[in-house]
C-alpha cells in the first residue's frame, strides 16, 4: 500500500508542477468559464434567473371602456401577473405601435370600442350574429417570441372566460325559451339578469359552483422548498471543469506509457514493487489529480460567482465519483494505446466528443433522444445532471441517480481496463 | 522554391503520420458542425415550454384535454410516466408537470368537479403562464357540460321536471345547444406581427458551419508555435540553419505549409456544409476566398509569434488549444455575438476570431458581397502583419 501511495503522491506532484499540463488542467477551463460569464452577462450582473421571463413590457389601449374591456386591463395589472408583466395603459396608438416596432415593448393590446357590447348586448338589444365580431387586437413583437407567446396565452385564457360566460348564458336562455319553461317576456327579464351577472363577474370565472361539471386545476407547490433562482454559472462552471477533467485523466495514462518508454517503469519493477502496485499507484495518482482539479475549479468559480451549492456533501460526492468515472475512461484509453502520443491524441478526441455529448457545449435537451442516450457513457452528462440538481436547490437525496450512474460507469470502465492491462505482455518489455 | 516545397512536404508527412490526425482535421469538425447545427434545427419552429403530462386516465376526456393543450402558444404537452415526472420534479430539473388523474372521465365530470393537479416549483414565472394555458384548455373542454348543467338547474328552479328521463332529455338538448354555440364562437383575437427587425441574425446551420470552421482551423494554425518549439527544442532548427537555407525559407515553408493545409481543411468543411447542410457558401466565392486567406494568415501569424515565446512543444500545444477555444467562444463562434452584452460585443473586437466570424456571417446571413467584407478582411490582415512582424523579429533575434 505504501508503494502505491508513494507512486500516487509522486504523480500528483508532477502533474501540478507541469506548466504545460496546468494550462489545460486549470487555466483553460477557468478562462472558458470566465468567457462564458462574460458572454452571458453574468460577469456584470449578480445571479441569474432562469425561472422564466419577467417584467414583460406590454402596452394596452382600452377603447372599450366597459365591463369586459376594463376586466381585461385589470387582468393584465393583477397581483398574480405583477411579476410577469409590466402592463401600461396608453392612449396614443401610433406611439405605441412605434414602441413595438422599435423593440421597446413585447406587444400592444388594443381593446376596440364596442368589444363588451358585441358580447353582452345592452338591455333590450339583441346580438347581431351576422355582424363582424369585434376582435381584440394584439400587435406582437416578433423579436420577442416567448414574451409574445405569454401575452397571447393570457389573452386566450381571458377570452375563454368570456366565452364560458357567454355560452352558458345563451344556452340557458335559449333552452328555456325553446322548451317553454318561460315566455318571451320572461326570457327578456331573465336575459337581462344574466347579462347583469355576467358583466359583474367579468373578471372571474362565470360559475364557481362545484356542482357543475368543471375541470379545475389544483396547484400543488413543491413541499418545504425555498424559491431558488438557477444561476447559469452553476451549469457552466462544472461543465468546463468536467470537460477538462478528461484531459487530466488521459495525462495520467500518458505518464504510465511514458515511464515505460523512458524505461523508468522497468527500473521500478526491479525494485520490490509489482506491476499491479505500479498500476494501482498510477490510477490513484490520476484519480487524486482529477479530484484536486475539480475541487480547485469548482471551488474557485463558486467563490468568484458566489455560487451556492446548498449541500457540501453532495458536491463532494459528485466530485469524487465524477473523477472516478473519468479516471476509468483514462485507464481504458491507456490500456488500448501503445504510445503516449496515442493516449494524448485519442484522449483529446474523447475529451472534445464527451464535451459535446455530455452537455458542456450545448443543452442536452436540445439533442435527439438517441444522442441523449449515448451521452450516458460520459461522466460529463451524469456530473452535469448532478450539479444542475444541486444548483436548483436539490440535496444529497436527489443525487442518487447521477451518483449511481457515475459509480456504475466508473466500475465498468475499471474492470474493462484492468482486464485489458492483464492481457498486455508488452508493458514490461 | 524546392526547399520551401520540401519543408511543406516534411510537415505534411509529420502531421499525417498518424491516422488519428484525420480526427481533428476532418471528422470531429464535421461531427461538431452537424450536431451543433442539428441540435438547434427545431429551435426556431417551436419555442413552447415543454409541459410534462402524466395521463393516468387515458380516457376520451383526457385525450381531449391533451388535444386542446396542443393548441397552446406557450406550452407543448409531452406525455411521461408519473415516476419519471416525480423524480425530475424532485431533482428540480423540471419546473412543473400536470397530472390527469384516473377519475378524469365524462361520467365523473357530469357528476361535478374533476380536479387535475399542477405541480410547480415555487415562484416560477413560466408556471404562471403555463397555468393560464392549462386553465384555458380545461375551460374549453368542460364548457358544454357545464353550460348544459347550468341550464338544467335554472329550468329546475322554475319548474321541476316530471321525471328523470325528462331531465336527461333537457340536459341533452341543452348540451347540443351549448355545443352549437361553442362551435359558432367567432375568433375574438387578431394577432398581427410587427416588422420589428430581429437584432439576432442567426441560422443554426450557417453559424455552426462558420463557427466550427474557425475553431478547428485556428487551433492547428496556433499550433505552428508547437512546430517551432519542437524544431528548436530538438535542435533540428539549429541544424537546418547550418545548411544553405535561410530563415525566410524555413518560415515560408513552415507557415506556408500550415496555411495551405488550413485552406484545404476549410474547403473540405465548406464542401460538407454546402452539400449536407445547405449552407450558401458558394454565393460569393471571391469574398469567401478573401476571408479564408486573411483569416488563415492572421491565425498563422499569431501561431508564429507564440512559437518564438514558448519554450516547450507541450506548452505550445496546450496553449494553442486553450487560446483557440477561448478566442472561439469570445469571438462568437459558439454563440451568436448579438446575444452578448453590449460591452462584451465591443471588447471582443480585439480578437481575430470575432472579425473572421463577422465576415463569414456577413456573407452567409447579411447577404454582403466581396466589397462588404473588406473591412473584416482588412482587420484580419492587420493582425497578420502585426504578429508576423513580431514573430519574425523575435525569430531573427533568437537565431542570428
Amino acid at each position: 500500500m505504501k508503494n502505491i501511495l508513494l507512486i500516487a503522491g509522486k504523480d500528483l506532484r508532477l502533474a501540478f508542477r507541469d506548466r504545460a499540463a496546468i494550462i489545460l488542467m486549470l487555466a483553460a477551463p477557468f478562462l472558458l468559464t470566465l468567457g462564458m460569464a462574460l458572454v452571458t452577462g453574468r460577469l456584470t450582473s449578480p445571479g441569474g434567473a432562469s425561472s422564466g421571463p419577467s417584467n414583460i413590457p406590454v402596452l394596452i389601449i382600452n377603447r372599450d371602456g366597459e365591463s369586459l374591456g376594463n376586466a381585461l386591463v385589470e387582468t393584465f395589472q393583477s397581483a398574480e401577473l405583477d411579476e410577469l408583466l409590466e402592463a401600461q395603459v396608453v392612449e396614443d396608438e401610433q406611439a405605441a405601435r412605434r414602441a413595438v416596432d422599435e423593440d421597446q415593448v413585447a406587444g400592444l393590446v388594443i381593446i376596440p370600442a364596442g368589444f363588451t357590447r358585441s358580447i353582452i348586448p345592452p338591455q333590450g338589444a339583441v346580438i347581431d350574429t351576422t355582424a363582424e365580431p369585434v376582435k381584440l387586437q394584439f400587435y406582437a413583437n416578433p423579436a420577442r417570441p416567448t414574451s409574445t407567446a405569454i401575452i397571447e396565452t393570457i389573452l386566450t385564457e381571458y377570452l375563454s372566460r368570456v366565452e364560458e360566460g357567454r355560452v352558458i348564458g345563451m344556452a340557458s336562455v335559449f333552452q328555456m325559451l325553446t322548451s317553454g319553461v318561460f315566455t318571451p317576456a320572461e326570457a327578456q327579464a331573465y336575459g337581462d339578469e344574466m347579462r347583469r351577472q355576467f358583466s359583474e363577474s367579468a373578471d372571474e370565472t362565470a360559475l364557481q359552483d362545484d356542482e357543475f361539471g368543471t375541470l379545475t386545476l389544483k396547484v400543488i407547490g413543491a413541499p418545504e422548498q425555498e424559491s431558488v433562482q438557477f444561476d447559469v454559472m452553476a451549469f457552466m462552471a462544472p461543465g468546463m471543469a468536467l470537460l477538462f477533467l478528461m484531459f487530466t485523466v488521459t495525462y495520467g495514462g500518458r505518464s504510465f506509457l511514458a515511464e515505460r518508454r523512458q524505461r523508468t517503469l522497468q527500473r521500478m519493477l526491479t525494485s520490490p514493487t509489482a506491476l499491479p502496485q505500479v498500476l494501482g499507484g498510477k490510477m490513484l495518482g490520476t484519480y487524486l489529480t482529477g479530484v484536486l482539479q475539480l475541487i480547485i475549479l469548482i471551488g474557485s468559480s463558486s467563490l468568484l460567482f458566489n455560487l451556492r451549492w446548498g449541500n457540501f456533501w453532495g458536491v463532494l460526492a459528485l466530485i469524487l465519483l465524477a473523477a472516478f468515472a473519468a479516471t476509468g475512461w483514462g485507464l481504458l484509453i491507456t490500456a488500448f494505446a501503445r504510445t503516449p502520443g496515442q493516449v494524448s491524441t485519442y484522449g483529446s478526441a474523447v475529451m472534445l466528443t464527451f464535451g459535446i455529448l455530455g452537455g458542456s457545449f450545448v443543452d442536452l435537451s436540445a439533442l435527439p433522444e438517441p444522442v441523449r442516450l449515448i451521452s450516458r457513457i460520459t461522466p460529463n452528462a451524469w456530473g452535469l445532471d448532478g450539479f444542475t440538481i444541486l444548483g436548483l436547490g436539490g440535496g444529497l437525496a436527489q443525487l442518487t441517480r447521477p451518483l449511481l450512474g457515475l459509480f456504475v460507469l466508473g466500475s465498468v470502465l475499471f474492470i474493462l481496463a484492468v482486464w485489458r492491462f492483464s492481457r498486455r505482455r508488452d508493458l514490461i518489455q | 522554391m524546392n526547399k520551401i516545397l520540401a519543408i511543406i512536404r516534411k510537415d505534411l508527412i509529420l502531421r499525417f503520420s498518424s491516422p488519428a490526425e484525420w480526427l481533428f482535421f476532418l471528422i470531429l469538425p464535421i461531427v461538431f458542425t452537424y450536431v451543433l447545427a442539428g441540435s438547434t434545427f427545431g429551435a426556431g419552429s417551436d419555442i413552447r415550454r415543454v409541459l410534462p403530462v402524466v395521463d393516468e386516465a387515458n380516457t376520451p376526456l383526457s385525450r381531449q384535454i391533451l388535444a386542446e393543450l396542443e393548441k397552446s402558444t406557450f406550452v407543448r404537452p409531452e406525455l411521461t410516466g408519473r415516476a419519471e415526472a416525480e423524480r425530475k420534479f424532485g431533482e428540480r430539473t423540471i419546473a412543473f408537470w400536470l397530472l390527469i388523474p384516473p377519475q378524469t372521465t365524462q361520467e365523473n365530470l357530469r357528476g361535478g368537479e374533476v380536479a387535475l393537479e399542477f405541480h410547480t416549483q415555487p415562484n416560477n414565472l413560466d408556471a404562471v403562464s403555463a397555468q393560464a394555458a392549462i386553465r384555458a384548455a380545461l375551460r374549453q373542454v368542460s364548457l358544454t357540460i357545464k353550460a348544459a348543467q347550468f341550464a338544467v338547474q335554472q329550468a329546475e328552479s322554475r319548474k321541476p321536471f316530471a321525471s328523470a328521463e325528462e331531465r336527461e332529455a333537457y340536459f341533452q338538448s341543452a348540451l347540443n345547444l351549448a355545443q352549437r354555440f361553442q362551435e359558432q364562437t367567432p375568433e375574438r383575437l387578431e394577432v398581427t406581427r410587427a416588422t420589428t427587425p430581429d437584432t439576432v441574425q442567426y441560422d443554426p446551420r450557417a453559424n455552426s458551419s462558420a463557427g466550427q470552421m474557425i475553431t478547428w482551423v485556428f487551433i492547428p494554425l496556433f499550433g505552428i508555435s508547437a512546430l517551432l518549439a519542437y524544431e528548436r527544442s530538438h535542435g533540428t532548427l539549429a541544424r537546418l540553419m547550418t545548411t544553405p537555407t535561410s530563415a525566410a525559407t524555413f518560415l515560408l515553408g513552415t507557415i506556408g505549409g500550415q496555411v495551405l493545409m488550413a485552406l484545404v481543411q476549410m474547403l473540405l468543411l465548406i464542401g460538407f456544409a454546402t452539400i449536407a447542410l445547405g449552407v450558401p457558401w458558394a454565393r460569393e466565392p471571391l469574398g469567401l476566398a478573401i476571408l479564408l486567406v486573411s483569416g488563415a494568415l492572421a491565425a498563422a501569424a499569431i501561431g508564429t509569434a507564440m512559437g518564438t515565446l514558448l519554450r516547450s512543444e507541450a506548452q505550445a500545444n496546450n496553449l494553442s488549444i486553450m487560446l483557440g477555444m477561448v478566442m472561439a467562444l469570445l469571438g462568437g463562434c459558439w454563440y451568436p455575438l448579438e446575444l452578448f452584452p453590449a460591452a462584451a460585443q465591443t471588447a471582443v473586437r480585439v480578437l481575430p476570431t470575432t472579425w473572421a466570424m463577422l465576415g463569414m456571417t456577413d456573407l452567409l446571413l447579411r447577404g454582403e458581397n466581396w466589397q462588404g467584407i473588406l473591412p473584416e478582411a482588412g482587420v484580419l490582415l492587420g493582425f497578420a502583419v502585426v504578429f508576423f512582424t513580431l514573430g519574425i523579429v523575435r525569430f531573427r533575434r533568437q537565431f542570428f
